[in-house]
Order: C-alpha cells, then structure tokens, then sequence
C-alpha cells in the first residue's frame, strides 16, 4: 500500500511560510544597507554574501512552491486509488506527461481520460465547459502524437507490462499451433 | 450563463478600500515624521478594530468563525490551483482568508509599534523602530503578494474578484465549482 503522508504538504506549507518571511527580511534589509551607496555598496564582501544569501533563499522558496504543487498534483490523482499497482502505473503516466509536456490542466485531464471517464464527467470534476476538456484533449493526443484514448491507453499499457504487445490474430494463430 | 451572490456586506467593502487609501498614505506618500503620519495611524489601527468587531457580530460572510480555514481546506484550494481545477469559494477562500489574518496581524504590530515610538518610555528605542519598519516592509510584500492571488485566482476561477469588492456581488461562470 502507498500511504499518502497527510502531514507533507501542511509541513511543507509553513516552512515555506515561514522561510518566505525571513527572505522578506533579510531582502528589506540588503535593500535598505545598500541603498544609500547604490551599486557600489556591494564592494562590501558581507553585504554581498547576504545578497546572494537572500536571493538563494527567494529560490528555495520558488522551488518548495513548485514541489509542493507537484506532491499535491500526484495526491490528487492517487486520491481514490491507492494501491500500489496504481502508483506504479501513475509513475509512468507522470514520466509520460512530463516527456510530452503536458500542462498541469492537461495532465489532470489525461488523468482522467485514462480512468475512463467521460469528457461530461471530466467537464463537471473540473468545472469547466466540455468545450475546453475537448481542446485539451485533442492538444493531449497531439502532443502525444496518437490519434484517439485507445491508443493513448496502449502506449501507457505497453510500458508497464514490458513486453511487446501481440498482435491479437499472431496471437491466435500460436494458440492454433 | 453566470450565476450572481451577493457576499460582501458594505462594511466589509469600505474597510478593505479605506485601509488600501490609509496603507498607501502612510507607506509610501505621507512625510514618516509628519503629524498627518500620526493620525492616518490611529485612524487604520480604528478600522482593524472595527473590522475585528465585525468578525463577530457581523453578517455569515463576515465573521471569523465562518471562514477561518482548516488544514484540508489550504491543501485543497492549492491542489486546485496546482491542477488548474475551476472551483470557488463564495465566502473568502481558505487562502485568503490567511492573507487576511496576516494582514490584520501585521497592521496592528505596525499600529502598535508606531504609537510606542510617540511615548516618552519607548521614543528612540531601537528594537521598537526596527519593528516598526520590519513589519512595514513585511506588509508591503503581503499586499503585492494579495494582488498577485487575486489576479491569478481571478483567471482561474473565472470570477472577477476585484469588482466582487467593489460591487460586494461574485459572478460565477455556471460551469464553475462551488465550494463552502
């Protein structure tokens, strides 16, 4: 069983909060040290590691927000299955979604198509008009370059049983044999 | 097809234009050693107390105790986000509901501060004029980050959110999700 660790995101989300407050900080303070100087000021060895210190902390921040959407994007679609077989699949469909680059919107709703629902279903899970679940499905299809859901799914499929798929009529001519 | 609500009473509305007029005056217009300073002070630290009043006898979309949001409410509005999902809140979302809270915070320990800095014990006390702009400037970010929400929220949801606080009515896209 894949637990989804409920505490992640909520830890994730105040040590962004909080690491968000001290860059301010430490940004106001830089700012306010070298103002007076102009760009001179960072002559000053220490005023420029500090510098570099709130920039690097202002980073940080950026990349724990992109992760933190990332985990909730994966939570989001393993929500209602969390099996282990689920969670293999959904590592290959991410690994796909990402060689495609899908958008978020996208990958949520190629997430969906997978699990076969409708485009109405879809439509209401997300509300939005079945018009913009169609848009993005002809753009998933395309980025994908497959023409329809089958042969979205048998992509995804041929990768998690890793063989090569048999032709169904090869098949049934080994079994004649 | 668009359906309306009517969220925001009055009093919420000019509370939240007034301390725009009275953060901007003071932040960034008014002399910081000028009387006009002073009382543009007392006068938002007047407001966040009404506004706090109003938290709890005020109307549903008002008070406090109907938007102060849960730990599965911000991880769900951020998954939202995170998935470009189209739903919304018709009170304050759970995110800016803590946006409120920060703001509220930060304007009274600038109040606060500001007003030690006019009394003979603390006038010239390093810690309490250091507090004073820390927080200014802490509060400066919140509004740009605020702005920033909503307008990202704004194209997300597709509700107009800055008319919604000036008309007090949300106008939500039929298709769109409501949450609590």
């Amino acid at each position: 069983m894949i637990r989804i660790n409920a505490d992640k995101p909520g830890l994730l989300l105040a040590l962004i909060a909080v690491q968000t407050f001290c860059a301010a900080f430490f940004l106001w303070d830089v700012m306010s040290d070298a103002f007076p100087y102009g760009l001179s000021a960072f002559n000053n060895l220490h005023l420029t590691i500090e510098a570099i210190a709130a920039f690097s902390l202002i980073l940080a921040v950026l990349f724990e927000i992109r992760y933190l959407m990332a985990l909730l994007r994966h939570t989001a679609h393993l929500k209602r299955q969390v099996s282990l077989a689920a969670g293999a699949f959904h590592e290959i469909m991410q690994e796909h979604f990402r060689r495609w680059n899908l958008t978020p919107a996208e990958q949520d709703v190629a997430g969906f198509t997978v699990k076969g629902m409708s485009i109405t279903e879809i439509a209401g899970l997300r509300g939005s008009a079945e018009g913009t679940i169609k848009s993005h499905l002809s753009s998933i299809y395309h980025k994908a370059g497959v023409t329809g859901r089958g042969t979205l799914l048998s992509l995804l499929i041929d990768d998690l049983v890793e063989t090569p798929l048999v032709p169904a009529d090869e098949e049934r001519a080994q079994h004649q044999a | 097809m668009m359906k309306k609500f009517k969220i925001w009473d009055p009093f919420v509305r000019i509370f939240h234009w007034s301390l725009v007029i009275g953060f901007t005056a003071n932040a960034l217009i008014l002399d910081e050693e000028g009387q006009a300073h002073i009382w543009v002070g007392y006068a938002i630290v007047a407001l966040i107390v009404a506004r706090i009043l109003w938290g709890f006898v005020g109307p549903r979309s008002a008070r406090f105790a109907a938007f102060t949001p849960n730990r599965k409410q911000v991880i769900g509005q951020i998954s939202d986000i995170a998935t470009r999902r189209r739903s919304t809140h018709l009170g304050h979302s759970p995110l800016g509901a803590l946006m409120i809270f920060n703001i509220i915070g930060s304007i009274l320990i600038i109040g606060v501060t500001g007003y030690m800095m006019t009394t003979n014990a603390f006038w010239g006390v390093e810690w309490v004029e250091e507090a004073h702009e820390i927080f200014v400037g802490w509060a400066e970010i919140s509004v740009v980050l605020h702005i920033a929400a909503v307008v990202i929220e704004s194209l997300r949801t597709g509700v107009n959110l800055p008319r919604a606080m000036v008309t007090g009515v949300k106008t939500v896209p039929a298709d769109v999700i409501l949450k609590e």
